[in-house]
């Protein structure tokens, strides 16, 4: 099989494409999983992450998906800032696709992306703290719903897979599971799958990404237990068992009916979730701002008790 | 399309060899995925040697894994598998029309035409998986975990566009004299069946060559019984035993 992918380029490198002969300089590389390897790479002083291919047909088939949501794109058409894929100026997500002789002399498949400048999702939220969650997992469902309306379910939604900017600016990386709606799901990661929860089939649905980005709230605050949910045995693994843990989470416990919703599939896409988080964070907030000030609720009490004396002063005089 | 995929821990000790039975296979247009299950005691290098080539020679992939990684192997094997035999066929055609014959060395944008047909192909052509169990001694404790994988297979192939169907074996038979026995006939449905075998007696053989005969021999039967249900007079019907 594909275990022989053992490419190494290394700093400094210059990689030159085999059929329109662009020329990349390798600086180092940003992460690899099990389709390739993503290195950080300049050209004409502008970087660019290149995804090399373990193997060309399935990164072709990665491509095409890049292509087709490119198409899909329609210049100008779109206000908000998460237009996908692609920057917040926008820049093109996929910038070019060639072939490269590796040091070994083999021939690999590559493609040019948008470098972005992030973190993971998890180191994001260790660096900057948890306060930034309820934001980042918006802009993460921001980042769902624009695929989603153009018919298209993410797939492997997953820590790694998520790339957070500065002030919690959310990319998707990794298209590799991306799946037109009504097929199978092309690529997941068991924890992250609906039908490993017993919750669903693994057919591709708005519901399906939901259902993923509930066990990655989870996976975030909970990850320890969360993996030990995941020796027990498999007929008993269940959506209980999870939304349990988010009960049980200080952060979590404020979006647990949100979750339940989201691990059920009661959301019909990733906008309906979107807008029941936002008002959930909205609605926390006033709710935070009420409480706070214990000598405004006095107030409060000492104005209602003066309301309804004077109310009934007022219906004394009248009658 | 058609596969078998066998799992197994060890080494076949009776009977013709795996690795011919794999060919004979690949001959019949059915390639064949092998998954080695490690966990307790191991396949040894003999083992190890024995299913990469069972693979190699039935045209399929291999894989060793322990009882955890069973059902996510299962299904990614199989999947890769189909993939394959899409893109042979894809390759074969291509031959003609263009007289070369590997997708890697077309131009990107021909080759994203390619791999688009592929990639449609593989979602709606039909798929049948005959899994074939090693049940003998050493399996026992595994047994829980590759019902489990094959569930979970059903599942990724029912989310398939193209219609997809399974078939269960355990091998050996605890009937004397037989190689393999069936536990489930053609299915694209498992909700009812809640335990895939009952009650297995155990012996010390492993005749993995012979059992994967009898599969094929399945195969080509259910052939037969299809064409000639097709056919009003049933003519093949002397050959359907
Ligand atoms: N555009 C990008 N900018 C920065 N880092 C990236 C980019 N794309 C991928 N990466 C990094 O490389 C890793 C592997 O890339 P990915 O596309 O997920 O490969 P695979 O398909 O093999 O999982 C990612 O987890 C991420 O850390
Ligand atoms: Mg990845």
């Amino acid at each position: 099989m594909t275990t022989s992918f053992k490419i190494n380029l290394r700093r400094g490198m210059a990689v030159t494409g085999k059929w329109k002969r662009n020329r990349y300089q390798v600086e180092r590389l940003l992460g690899e999983g099990a389709n390739g390897k993503v290195y950080l790479v300049q050209r004409d002083r502008s970087w660019y992450a290149m995804k090399v291919g373990a193997d060309a047909v399935d990164l072709q088939s990665e491509i095409n998906v890049l292509q087709a949501l490119a198409k899909q794109e329609k210049p100008g058409g779109r206000s908000r800032q998460d237009t996908l894929p692609g920057g917040a100026n926008g820049e093109p997500f996929l910038i070019d696709v060639d072939d490269l002789y590796g040091p070994d002399g083999r021939e690999y498949s590559f493609y040019i992306m948008r470098y972005v400048r992030g973190v993971t999702l998890s180191e994001y939220l260790s660096q900057n703290g948890k306060e930034w969650f309820p934001l980042v997992g918006l802009n993460l469902l921001n980042k769902l719903a624009a695929l989603h309306s153009k018919g298209w379910v993410f797939g492997d939604l997953k820590v790694e897979n998520v790339l957070v900017a500065d002030y919690g600016y959310v990319e998707l990386v990794d298209y590799g599971g991306a799946t037109a709606a009504g097929r199978g799901i092309r690529q997941f990661t068991e924890i992250y799958d609906r039908g490993y929860w017993n919750a669903g089939s693994r057919s591709a649905d708005a519901k399906y990404d939901l259902f993923s980005f509930g066990v990655l709230c989870l996976q975030l605050l909970e990850p320890k237990r969360l993996q030990q949910l995941t020796t027990g045995l498999p007929q008993n693994r269940s959506i209980e068992e999870l939304l349990q843990l988010s009960k049980e989470n200080e952060t979590l416990k404020p979006v647990s009916e949100w979750l339940h919703r989201a691990l059920t599939g009661d959301f019909w896409d990733a906008a309906e979730g979107a807008e029941a988080w936002r008002l959930l964070m909205h609605r926390r907030q006033l709710r935070r701002r009420s409480d706070t000030p214990g000598w405004l609720k006095g107030l409060a009490a000492v104005s209602a008790v003066l309301l309804g004396v004077s109310v009934y002063w007022l219906l004394r005089g009248g009658l | 399309m058609k596969q078998i995929l066998l799992i197994t821990d060890g080494c076949s000790n009776v009977g013709v060899s795996p690795v011919v039975a794999a060919a004979h296979a690949k001959a019949e247009g059915i390639a064949v995925n092998i998954v080695g299950v490690l966990d307790y005691g191991d396949v040894g290098e003999l083992g190890a040697a024995e299913i990469e080539e069972i693979a190699r020679a039935g045209g399929g992939l291999s894989r060793l894994v322990n009882t955890r990684q069973l059902s996510q192997t299962v299904q990614m094997i199989t999947r890769k598998t189909a993939m394959q035999s899409i893109q042979l066929a894809v390759q074969k055609e291509l031959k003609n029309v263009l007289g070369n014959g590997s997708i890697e060395a077309l131009p990107p944008d021909k080759r994203s035409e390619v791999v688009r047909v592929i990639d449609e192909l593989g979602e709606t052509t039909k798929l049948q998986v005959a899994l074939l169990i090693d049940a003998s001694a050493s399996m026992k404790p595994k047994l829980r975990a590759v019902e489990e994988a094959i569930h979970d297979l059903m599942l990724s192939l029912q989310a398939r566009q193209g219609g997809s169907e399974i078939a269960v074996f355990h091998f050996p038979s605890s009937k004397y004299g037989d190689d393999c026995m069936m536990d489930l006939d053609w299915t694209d449905n498992l909700s009812g069946v809640s335990s895939l075998f009952p009650k297995l007696q155990m012996n010390g053989t492993t005749p993995t060559g012979p059992a994967i005969m009898h599969v094929i021999d399945f195969y080509r039967r259910g052939d037969y019984g299809r064409k000639s249900r097709d056919e009003t007079d049933g003519m093949m019907s002397d050959y359907v035993v």
